[in-house]
């Protein structure tokens, strides 16, 4: 796994399709799941309990595995699952195609998923968003959490993430003025054609 | 002119992205932007910071620019740096001396002629280079001036790929000769044209090689898809980039290309996972329309060719005075490329004079002049090679001698295209920050020592090509004679490399042995240069001499004044 840096967030920033960017209360609490790799304790994590104000959960999606693949699950977390109260976040060395068949289950119950940024110059997670919208049609929300910095939110919102928990020491202002840069485009995105096949296509 | 002409989405996306970097530096002066942070943006754009000021690498999208566009290149470089500029490798042009406070000045200037900046460096897809002589050259398949710009936009700020773990080049080449260095490429795209079932009609299709490149673990490319049709190919280089986005590695920057990744799984396994992600997204809605190749291919009609007669070289060479045509032959033999309409020639004006400046500088004065040839001889458009010398495509035969008294005046029309001095050089240590060692006065003392156009004609075909570190972007790895900067304990040294060539015969030349102080290489490169004299069959090039009789001559002759040093200093003590 690679190095966690999940601070606590109070605002989120939205940015759903279609839609206009804007910042909302975190409701989200993000769980580093403490993995040691060395002693592959997995199954044997607990939960933390919901911090004051959060109404769920994200879980390593490693963690998660481990869940599904172990013979006694807690209890807490079935009954919170069930309560869509767990989402999953993927690390950037996740193989998200190889547990395919994990992903299209969890989709019925997991409200949101996020991918991890370990460091603002690390874009794997630009696959993984890209992966989850184009591959498994994922619909729901796709957060950005880690190190998202101000001038990668324009490409995020472009592979399929609608959220972001930007790093504490950057400027909301000028993140939610990110998204209007750009009038054109010229490759496809998650949000719309390019603008040289839509001048044709009229 | 037959080149693409941005419209107003082009247009509106550099304006837009000059808006975005402006902001960004704003932002880096106010301090809300730390440098660290600020490092890939600029990078992206273009902007790096050397040895004593910024760099700014101004794309020229595979090679190709109008005379109008120069002059405001010329204009750049007289208002925002030191009256010149410099023509890289990978056919773009860097100015060594600007302010980072300037820069967004320069790429609104720039955008006015539909050019900028945008992914000349950064860990993306950069610049895509292609054949200098594309669109004109008598050896062509297919112009691939066409694919090369509507990959372009499709790679222009494409937000999958905006952090690779590492720099990612594509080269196109369309040509029976290779020109591009393809087999050195991330991706190298070789097109085509079938025949189709029914006989004929012709498809364009690409084969693609992956994993090639310089660097400190050079590598040749491995084909691992053929016959792909053109329209398909965002797609699949979707699925390649994605493969590469996913697994490349990021631990460490100097196994962090692609060729390692290639490397690792096998060209054979890589070809399977990309083809397995493809089989994905094939029939997507990512490839290139028809409707899309018409709006760009239409920009790259042929110019309006006059019905002239071909002439031979005797007639060109009968317009010049008796007395001034054996140079007026040189210049033809060597500067002058066959083209594919009867009547014209291409012309390569060298920018590599003898010990003057560095390879592929032009000043202020140079580029204005060289643009007003370009409208006089040339419909006013320009090439820039990989070789780091220019090139007026369209050249009417009949007018290459007063284009030839022209380019002399600029000191652009040495007839050295090809041989010994026609060096390949990085700006190395003068302005580098990342350079071991100089290279630029490495490259002036080789052409200084082989001032002598005669003997230089006698001796052929050899290239020389210098990179002042391992990153490679003075393309040592494959000049017949190759010349790195090491670093030796704070002190500046020479690896010479042996048998290194581009072009459909490419090879990765070979280390000859322990390195040299500077001023022992132009001895070294007589010695290497000496022993091709005496060995070599009539006609035969030095490559070939070499592939013949292997490195060990060349190696002994090398290392003979070392060794006589040494043995004098030897006999020195014992006396």
């Amino acid at each position: 796994m690679s190095q966690i840096n999940l601070a606590s967030h109070q605002e989120i920033l939205h940015f759903p399709k279609g839609g206009k960017p804007s910042l909302a209360p975190n409701e989200w609490q993000v769980w580093s799941g403490d993995q040691d790799k060395s002693e592959d304790k997995g199954a044997s994590f607990t939960l933390p309990d919901l911090e004051h104000g959060k109404k769920g959960i994200l879980v390593p999606f490693t963690w998660w595995l481990s869940q599904m693949n172990s013979d006694h699950h807690e209890a807490d977390v079935i009954t919170k699952a069930k309560n869509g109260q767990i989402g999953v976040w993927f690390a950037t060395d996740d193989d998200i195609l190889k547990h395919a068949d994990v992903i299209e289950a969890g989709q019925k119950v997991w409200p949101l998923v996020a991918a991890h940024f370990p460091l603002f110059r690390d874009g794997r997670s630009f696959s993984t968003a890209a992966l989850l919208r184009n591959r498994f049609a994922w619909q729901g929300e796709i957060r950005a959490i880690g190190d998202v910095l101000i001038d990668q939110l324009l490409q995020g919102a472009r592979v399929g993430f609608d959220s972001f928990a930007l790093r504490p020491d950057q400027n909301l202002d000028v993140a939610l003025k990110q998204f209007d840069l750009y009038t054109v485009t010229t490759q496809n995105s998650w949000r719309g054609k390019r603008s040289t096949c839509e001048l044709h296509a009229q | 002119m037959a080149m693409y002409k941005y419209d107003s989405i082009d247009q509106t996306l550099v304006d837009q992205r000059v808006a975005q970097f402006r902001d960004q530096v704003a932002r880096r002066l106010d301090g809300s932007l730390a440098e660290e942070e600020f490092r890939p943006l600029r990078l992206q754009n273009g902007l790096y910071h050397q040895r004593h000021a910024y760099m700014l690498r101004v794309a020229i999208p595979y090679g190709l620019f109008s005379a109008k566009q120069l002059r405001t290149l010329a204009l750049i470089s007289e208002k925002y740096d030191r009256g010149y500029g410099h023509f890289t490798t990978r056919q773009n042009i860097q100015y060594n001396w600007v302010t980072l406070e300037d820069t967004p000045d320069i790429l609104a200037e720039l955008a006015k002629v539909e050019m900028h900046a945008i992914q000349t460096s950064g860990n993306c897809i950069r610049n895509i280079t292609s054949d200098a002589f594309a669109g004109v050259a008598a050896d062509e398949y297919v112009d691939t001036r066409p694919i090369c710009e509507l990959l372009r936009q499709w790679s222009t700020l494409h937000p999958e790929f905006a952090h690779l773990p590492r720099k990612f080049k594509f080269a196109v080449n369309g040509a029976k000769e290779d020109r591009t260095v393809l087999l050195c490429h991330d991706v190298g795209i070789e097109l085509k044209k079938m025949t189709n079932h029914d006989g004929l009609t012709n498809e364009l299709t690409a084969n693609i090689y992956a994993g090639g490149g310089m660097g400190r673990t050079p590598i040749l490319g491995s084909l691992i898809k053929q016959d792909l049709p053109w329209n398909v190919l965002p797609s699949y280089l979707t699925a390649l980039l994605r493969v590469y986005n996913r697994f490349g590695r990021r631990d460490n920057i100097y196994k962090a290309r692609i060729k390692i990744l290639v490397k690792a799984l096998g060209p054979e396994e890589f070809a399977r996972q990309v083809e397995g992600e493809w089989a994905h997204i094939q029939n997507g809605d990512d490839n290139f329309t028809q409707a899309e190749w018409d709006r760009v291919a239409k920009h790259f009609t042929k110019p309006a060719y006059k019905t002239l007669p071909a002439l031979t070289n005797e007639q060109v060479l009968a317009s010049a005075p008796e007395i001034e045509r054996p140079a007026f032959a040189r210049w033809i033999e060597r500067n002058v490329k066959p083209h594919q309409v009867a009547g014209y020639a291409s012309v390569i004006l060298s920018l590599k004079p003898h010990g003057t400046v560095a390879p592929g500088d032009a000043t202020t004065a140079q580029m204005l002049a060289i643009a007003d040839l370009s409208d006089q001889y040339s419909f006013g458009e320009l090439r820039a090679t990989h070789e780091q010398n220019l090139v007026l495509a369209d050249v009417e035969q009949a007018k290459l001698f007063t284009l030839w008294q022209e380019a002399k005046k600029q000191k652009v029309a040495l007839p050295n295209v090809g041989l010994l001095t026609d060096i390949i050089a990085c700006p190395g240590g003068d302005f580098c920050s990342l350079a071991n060692a100089k290279s630029l006065p490495i490259a002036k003392a080789i052409q200084e020592r082989f001032d002598d156009l005669d003997y230089l004609f006698d001796l052929g075909d050899i290239s020389l090509n210098i990179s002042g570190c391992i990153n490679s972007c003075g393309h040592h790895h494959v000049g017949n004679i190759g010349v790195l900067g090491v670093d030796k304990d704070g002190e500046e040294w020479y690896q010479i490399t042996l048998g290194g060539e581009q072009g459909n015969h490419a090879a990765i030349g070979k280390v000859i042995g322990p390195s040299f102080y500077a001023d022992e290489i132009p001895d070294v490169i007589t010695n290497v240069i000496n022993t091709y004299v005496g060995q070599r069959h009539e006609d035969e090039p030095f490559i070939e001499t070499y592939r013949r009789i292997g490195v060990t001559p060349f190696k002994e002759a090398a290392y003979k004044d070392k060794k006589e040093k040494e043995a004098q200093a030897f006999s020195g003590e014992i006396s």
